[in-house]
């Protein structure tokens, strides 16, 4: 059996697809340095990443809050540009399209509030990428990707279609629980199913999480209660240093600043989806 | 059975004796020892301590303390002056069920950003009581592999631009393959597949100084295969694989270049590329895709199968990730369905135990198998799943599972960055080592597989739907108190009398099906082809034969006794047994099974002749046949075959006499001819395709002509 006819073994063949250009900005911004660049697109396409990523509907339909977004390529874009073992920041970029950036990118210029919480020193810190000051012109959606025990919430954001209420210009407090508190709260089939089966019941477990306006844990705690985005009303206590947000459900590192909204790290999942964890029931390999 | 546990232990006790020594004075960082040996020490203070820096990890070595529980590992991030810029942090616990020489005890601490300085200290517990650190040794663990001033060995991976905190999204994938592909000699960069989505599923082919350059040419060299990630949320192996393949496209070291110029290495990093970007288990329509091996109802799977169809890798890996906290770091496990040949089973057993528990012990990993402590209910014989899929496929391989939950001997770390590149180093450690066991034991690899392989094609002994062969414990100390479940079959998942063949009607065979995305499914035609399985077409029916490589795979899906079958064929069993006076003149269908038939046997135009354990005095010829199996057979006289129009294949026979293949024109099926044993010329021409061994030679006493002349 031969090869595909694709894999070409001729290095810098150039296989002009209709998607090139989409694969030549990817490039451009991924951590491909310098000269190289016109070569990984040329690769790229030749490799049929380009025309995968024009062709497939629900990626390209998805693509503006899915993993080809133009948002998940800011932050390696930084990347590419510094050094790779020497990123004094990865805040501060201006290279992003403003249209990208949403309302809120002209939001506050107040200086970075410190996380805080028993988590924070697990999470990239100082000048690492991700680190908190780095997050606070990001918009809510993209800053959850930065942040490394969010993939689970995050993907569930992308899956539910749900980034624009992550930008509200109004300001958003998101209440993001940990992969942690989603393992202990949803079994992994149900969690799949959620994902890519019943993203209704995901929408509103999403919203669960999410307050209208843009809270510190202080003035969480000062509020006392809130009511969330599915309409569910959660009594806020304080439980120092941190805060208990329902019954269940602590706050593990909060405080990270966004642009127009903060993010607050959560031990456990709100709303009223039952319990599916097994503690037992690793799906297995 | 090669039986090479035991010796593997002396092995490792003598190293362990030598150990320290060895390492100590040319590779230890930090302070030196000897500084640290003339101090006074505390009763039960550790010493001995070195510090050795590999990728991504640094491997703790000491002298053991009489009578202690267990110890704990330190490390505390230190300056160029050996200062602290951190606080200390317990980093792990050595055990004595860590590792299978407890004399020398070793400890991968990995978790840290490649690059950074650090110290460690170990200390000694009796029972829960803590007797005084050794004195520290300090390090500076190795950058991420590869000059950044050198084209090639500078790129990096999202994951590692990032430090761990994203991981290296689809697109950034596709540009950083194709820059190694772009860059190295080395590599070749193909698509093996699309994914539901229509995501390109890649694969590395790397070979020094060039790849072999055809699907072809690669099998002959015995490749060996790892796959990244099956399930899209257990991302740590790909991202392992990812820099692994920068590591052997551009790493000018004797050992690469030594493994590179032996045979092909095979990675495809992200076979369910949806399910990757998705963060879910499954892919797109939620299938486990690993639990999709045998059926392949999806495009991934029947991507990954097609590859294995026609690289042929002789040996694999399969990498994930696993939350259980109480078992070790690095879970195997070995194809335990029992139908997979035992050669397989053992020589897979031989790769875990043999080499990676050995190594683990010397380098400091954990490695145990998978379903030890509180894992009953996994690690089991679904075919579905690739470990067992790839065994009933020939071929020697390992799960490999990450470890991704903290617990009594790991921080409980999330899914933080530290965590995430213990468990993506420990990867690259295991398939780092995975290449090593395949270097230093191709013979036995390929010896195991050819008799494999002759076991199959011989249709002997009892087939098993369900149950697994048990996992003997490793003698003590052995890295896992308990084992895995042991699973034998249940009397309803066996059937002593094997078929000969299982007959499909069209519909079965060539019907359409709706359980693949969207309701919409190949056919079986398709997905015996898929398999590389070998059918012959009769006037009643299709006939798939057991007597071929893949017999233990075959009944899983085509019998109505398999737990996940496609279809319920007919069992066709065979249809002489005894002894036969005279010449046989074959036409329709016929099988043999253990036989004796005393004359020459002819088969006519558009028959079929299926033999397995039967002896044949005489020549056999066929002429226009529709298919011809002959297996574990001995002929005293010619063989000619030609004309064949379906199917040929002649596996592990004793031919007393010339050997013929001539014209057979069987379309897509590469008539076959493996381990045959000749006296007596053998020569192929103007058969289209070509015949193959499968990597099983023959041997021939006399001259080998034509198509035939290199097998």
């Amino acid at each position: 059996m031969s090869e595909p006819s694709n894999s070409s073994p001729v290095p810098g063949h150039v296989g002009r697809t209709a998607g090139r250009t989409q694969v030549r900005r990817a490039s451009r911004r991924g951590p491909v340095s310098g000269a190289s660049r016109r070569g990984a697109v040329s690769e790229a396409s030749r490799r049929g990443a380009v025309s995968g990523a024009s062709r497939r509907g629900p990626v390209s339909g998805a693509s503006r809050r899915g993993a080809v977004s133009e948002g998940f390529w800011r932050g390696p874009v930084r990347l590419a540009a510094a050094t790779l073992l020497a990123v004094a920041t990865i805040g501060g970029c201006t290279d992003s399209d403003p249209a990208e950036r949403g309302a809120t990118a002209r939001a506050d210029a107040r200086p970075a509030a410190a996380v805080t919480g028993p988590l924070c020193s697990a999470l990239p810190s100082g000048t690492d990428p991700g680190n908190p000051a780095s997050l606070t012109d990001e918009p809510g959606d993209v800053a959850l990707r930065w942040i490394p025990v969010l993939t689970r919430f995050e993907a569930a954001v992308r899956a539910a279609d749900l980034s624009a209420e992550l930008r509200d210009p109004n300001g958003v407090t998101i209440l993001a629980p940990t992969d942690d508190a989603f393992a202990k709260k949803f079994s992994e089939d149900n969690l799949d199913d959620l994902m890519i089966k019943q993203k209704n019941e995901l929408r509103t477990l999403l919203r669960a999480h999410l307050v209208a306006g843009s809270y510190s844990l202080a003035d969480l705690v000062a509020k006392g209660r809130v009511t969330t985005l599915d309409g569910t009303s959660v009594t806020i206590t304080r439980a120092d240093p941190m805060a208990r947000i329902g019954d269940h459900t602590e706050t593990v590192c909060a405080d990270y600043q966004v642009a127009g909204g903060r993010i607050h790290l959560l031990n456990g999942v709100l709303g009223n989806l039952p319990t599916t964890a097994d503690a037992n029931g690793d799906p297995a390999h | 059975m090669r039986t090479r546990r035991p010796t593997v232990v002396v092995l490792s006790t003598l190293l362990a004796a030598t150990l320290g020594t060895v390492t100590a004075p040319s590779t230890a960082l930090g302070q030196p020892a000897s500084a640290v040996q003339t101090a006074v020490a505390e009763p039960n203070q550790v010493s001995g301590l070195t510090v050795t820096q590999a990728d991504g990890y640094a491997t703790l070595a000491w002298t053991p303390i009489d009578g202690a529980t267990d110890y704990q590992i330190e490390r505390a991030p230190v300056d160029a002056g050996n200062v602290a810029t951190g606080p200390a942090v317990i980093v792990g616990v050595w055990r004595p069920n860590r590792q299978i020489n407890n004399e020398a005890p070793t400890f991968a601490d990995a978790g840290f950003s490649p690059g950074d300085r650090f110290s460690w200290r170990v200390r000694a517990r009796f029972d829960t009581t803590a007797q005084p650190y050794s004195t520290p040794v300090a390090g500076t663990t190795l950058a991420p592999w590869g000059n950044p001033d050198v084209p090639g060995e500078s790129l990096r991976t999202q994951w590692e631009t990032t430090k761990a905190a994203q991981y290296t999204s689809d697109v950034e994938e596709y540009a950083y393959t194709a820059e190694v592909d772009r860059l190295s000699e080395r590599v070749r960069v193909v698509e093996i597949g699309r994914t539901v989505l229509n995501r390109p599923i890649n694969m590395l082919v790397i070979g020094y100084p060039t790849p072999p350059p055809t699907a072809q040419a690669v099998a002959a060299t015995s490749p060996l295969a790892i796959n990244c990630n099956v399930h899209g949320n257990e991302p740590g192996d790909r991202e392992a694989c990812l820099v692994l393949a920068r590591k052997l496209a551009f790493g000018k070291d004797a050992k690469t270049v030594d493994l590179l110029s032996h045979t092909t290495v095979l990675i495809v990093p992200t076979i369910n590329g949806d399910g990757r970007a998705a963060n879910t288990r499954g892919n797109s329509t939620g299938q486990d895709l690993n639990r999709d091996y045998s059926l392949i109802r999806q495009p991934e799977t029947a991507a990954y199968v097609r590859m294995l169809r026609d690289y042929r890798p002789v040996a694999g890996y399969d990498g994930h990730e696993y939350g259980n906290s109480t078992a070790g770091d690095l879970p195997m496990l070995p194809p335990r369905h029992q139908n997979v040949a035992k050669q397989i089973f053992d020589e897979s057993m031989d790769m875990i135990e043999g080499h990676m528990y050995v190594q683990g012990a010397k380098d400091g990993w954990w490695a145990c198998p998978y379903g030890c402590q509180g894992g009953s209910g996994v690690g089991l014989s679904e075919e579905t799943i690739l470990r067992n899929t790839l065994g009933l496929k020939n071929t020697v391989n390992s799960l490999l599972e990450l470890r991704s939950s903290g617990g009594q001997t790991r921080p409980d770390e999330g899914n933080s960055a530290n965590n995430r590149r213990r468990k993506t180093y420990s990867a690259f450690w295991t398939f780092s080592q995975f290449l090593d066991y395949h270097r230093a034991n191709l013979p036995a690899i390929t010896q195991a597989r050819s008799e494999a392989i002759e076991f199959q094609a011989s249709n002997t002994g009892r087939l098993v739907f369900r149950g697994s062969r048990p996992i003997p414990l490793h003698p003590a100390p052995h890295p896992g108190e308990a084992g895995p479940r042991d699973d034998l079959p249940e009397p309803e998942m066996i059937l002593d009398n094997a078929p000969c063949a299982y007959k499909l009607t069209e519909e079965q065979y060539n019907g359409a099906r709706t359980d693949g995305p969207g309701e919409v499914g190949a056919t079986v035609a398709e997905r015996i082809a898929a398999h590389g399985w070998k059918v012959v077409k009769a006037a009643d029916g299709y006939y798939v034969p057991l007597a071929q490589p893949e017999r233990g795979l075959i009944p899983l899906l085509l019998d109505a006794q398999g737990a996940e079958e496609w279809v319920d064929g007919q069992r066709i069993y065979p249809t002489g047994t005894g002894r036969h006076n005279g010449p046989l003149s074959v036409s329709g269908f016929t099988c043999i099974s253990g036989g004796t038939v005393n004359g020459p046997v002819t088969v006519r135009p558009g028959a079929v002749l299926i033999a397995t354990g039967t002896t044949i005095s005489g020549p056999v010829s066929a002429a226009g046949a529709t298919g011809v199996f002959l297996a574990d057979s001995t002929v005293r006289g010619p063989v000619q075959i030609s004309g064949t129009t379906d199917a040929v294949s002649l596996v592990d026979n004793r031919i007393s006499g010339p050997v013929a293949l001539s014209a057979n024109n069987t379309g897509s099926d590469v008539p076959l001819l493996a381990g045959n044993a000749v006296s007596g010329p053998l020569s192929c021409a103007l058969n289209s395709p070509a015949p193959t061994n499968l990597g099983v030679p023959n041997q021939v006493n006399g001259p080998k002509a034509g198509q035939c002349a290199a097998l």
